[in-house]
């Protein structure tokens, strides 16, 4: 059966319309019925059916897709789907994706540990700092406060020489 | 140095010596850095490619990282060299696969190499016999701070030494710990240990690293994350598991002495008979004979073979050492021959 619209192609829409108490039949080609009725929306494609699935599992990817580092050109997307990121300054342009993913993987998405050799003084008390925070709220959770205030004065020592904060 | 003159030798992490070595054949530490400034390798064009490897190259022979360095060029070495380099863990399978300029820089004794563009621009590595972790991170350390002098490492205060992937990110550390543990694998106890192992956020592998399986009993042990604890606290977590899991393991020898006698002995037995009798033997039997008879030496069963013998027979008879030996390709049938010849030379030399 050819479709009643275009006469041309094969039917395989077969839509009942019911007016006035009036049945009637009608046959379509797939192009044709999307014509005639808001009834029968065109199939999502592959891609569609991908981004769809990505946004239900993972709403950060839908966020960060279009975004593109300056630097070296990857993608998000790019990225998550490698697993490999192009350039240092990623951790920058994709921190917000990153941060979930990093907190995942490791528990945490602060370094403490070790500080370049030739890293700016800065950087290694500011590190230094972060590292004395931690091991102070271990102090105190272990309740050996001796330590704790020794940690304490320590950072108080510290901070008066850096500008804290993230 | 060239590469044929190592193939009748091994690194000496091979040794067998050190704390708890008749369990733990060794401990290794790598530490992932990349230079800023330049991309990761995936997006690095060839020019790029070919500065960061030259730079590292020339800072690593200048600083003197070791003693007397080798430097491989791995875009040029043959497949045979590769896979070489690969069983005596120089490199790992991923750089032996890679393609464009890179190389792997090593001292005399092995335990110290460097590969040079793998998966992030520089992978220091170091290895030592036995369970000997606190040596092992004051070598690393020392190289590490050495190189960065000269080199400026990507870093940032908030995520640490920066790396092409995230799960590296922070302190770039992964200490890993060989574990030779029979008699757990005999008596099926060793999936409580991966499941408490789990746990603590450490994760169990092959012989060869990620992706590889277990064979002759060899298991690596090493941590999962690099970010938010220091190399110290990573340190002393594995520190803390490994005389666990090595003092289960003896706990399932005695158990196994004292249950099943006779079997374990004749299996043990056995294994040393095929050793020393064989005419073929496959790469992946070889494991499990020397597995046995490892065990054999450790439970006062066998006392006429040094550790050190058995621990490089792991080693030396896999494919690419025996080509290497041999000075030609074989095919597998061939290299099952040789095996089985090279074992009984060097068992009856003793």
């Amino acid at each position: 059966m050819k479709c009643e619209s275009c006469n041309k192609k094969l039917a395989t829409v077969h839509l009942t319309e019911i007016i006035e108490n009036e049945k009637k039949e009608r046959h379509f080609c797939e192009d044709c019925a999307q014509k005639v009725t808001n009834h029968f929306p065109k199939a999502p494609s592959p891609s569609d059916i991908l981004t769809s699935l990505i946004n239900q599992v993972s709403p950060e990817i839908r966020e960060m897709s279009k975004t593109t580092c300056p630097v070296c050109g990857i993608t998000y997307l790019e990225f998550r789907s490698q697993g490999r990121l192009g350039c240092p300054m990623d951790y920058n342009v994709f921190k917000k994706g990153l941060m979930p993913l990093i907190e995942r993987m490791h528990g945490s998405s602060q370094h403490v540990g070790k500080v370049p050799a030739n890293a700016g003084a800065e950087i290694i008390q500011k590190n230094e700092l972060i590292q004395l925070r931690k091991e102070l709220n271990e102090a105190v959770e272990r309740e050996n406060y001796e330590k704790a205030a020794e940690l304490r004065d320590r950072i108080y020592e510290l901070s008066g020489n850096v500008e804290d904060g993230d | 140095m060239e590469i044929k003159d190592l193939s009748d030798n091994t690194g000496e992490w091979l040794r067998g010596t050190g704390k708890e070595s008749d369990i733990v054949i060794s401990s290794r530490i790598r530490l992932a850095r990349n230079i800023a400034g330049y991309p990761f390798l995936s997006r690095a064009n060839l020019k790029q490619r070919r500065e960061i490897e030259s730079s590292l190259r020339k800072t690593i022979i200048e600083r003197k990282i070791a003693q007397d360095v080798s430097y491989v060029n791995l875009n040029q070495a043959t497949a045979i060299d590769k896979l070489f380099l690969v069983e005596r863990h120089l490199i790992s399978k991923e750089h032996a696969e890679g393609e464009g300029e890179r190389g792997v820089a090593f001292g005399k004794s092995e335990t110290v190499s460097l590969m040079i563009n793998e998966e992030d621009h520089l992978r220091i590595q170091v290895i030592r016999s036995g369970f000997e972790l606190k040596k092992t991170w004051d070598t690393i350390d020392e190289i590490d701070n050495l190189l960065g002098e000269s080199l400026n490492f990507a870093f940032s205060s908030r995520f640490g030494f920066l790396t092409a992937c995230p799960t590296n990110v922070g302190t770039g550390m992964r200490v890993s710990v060989m574990l030779h543990l029979p008699a757990l694998g005999m008596t099926k106890h060793i999936e409580k240990v991966f499941n408490a192992v789990g746990k603590l956020g450490l994760v169990v592998r092959g012989l060869y690293g990620e992706g590889t399986k277990v064979s002759g009993d060899l298991y690596q042990i090493s941590n999962q994350f690099a970010l938010g604890k220091s190399e110290k606290e990573i340190l002393s977590i594995i520190e803390s598991v490994i005389p666990r899991i090595t003092s289960y393991e003896r706990m399932a020898r005695k158990a196994l002495v004292m249950e099943s006698k006779d079997q374990l002995e004749d299996r043990i037995w056995r294994s040393y008979g095929m050793l020393k009798a064989a005419r073929m033997i496959t790469s992946e039997e070889i494991l499990q004979l020397l597995s046995q008879v490892r065990m054999g030496v450790n439970i006062g069963l066998i006392d006429d073979i040094e550790m050190q013998t058995l621990n490089e027979l792991f080693v030396l008879t896999l494919p690419a050492h025996l080509q290497k030996l041999e000075g030609c390709e074989l095919d597998s049938t061939q290299r099952n021959v040789i095996r089985a010849s090279y074992v009984r030379k060097r068992l009856d030399g003793l």
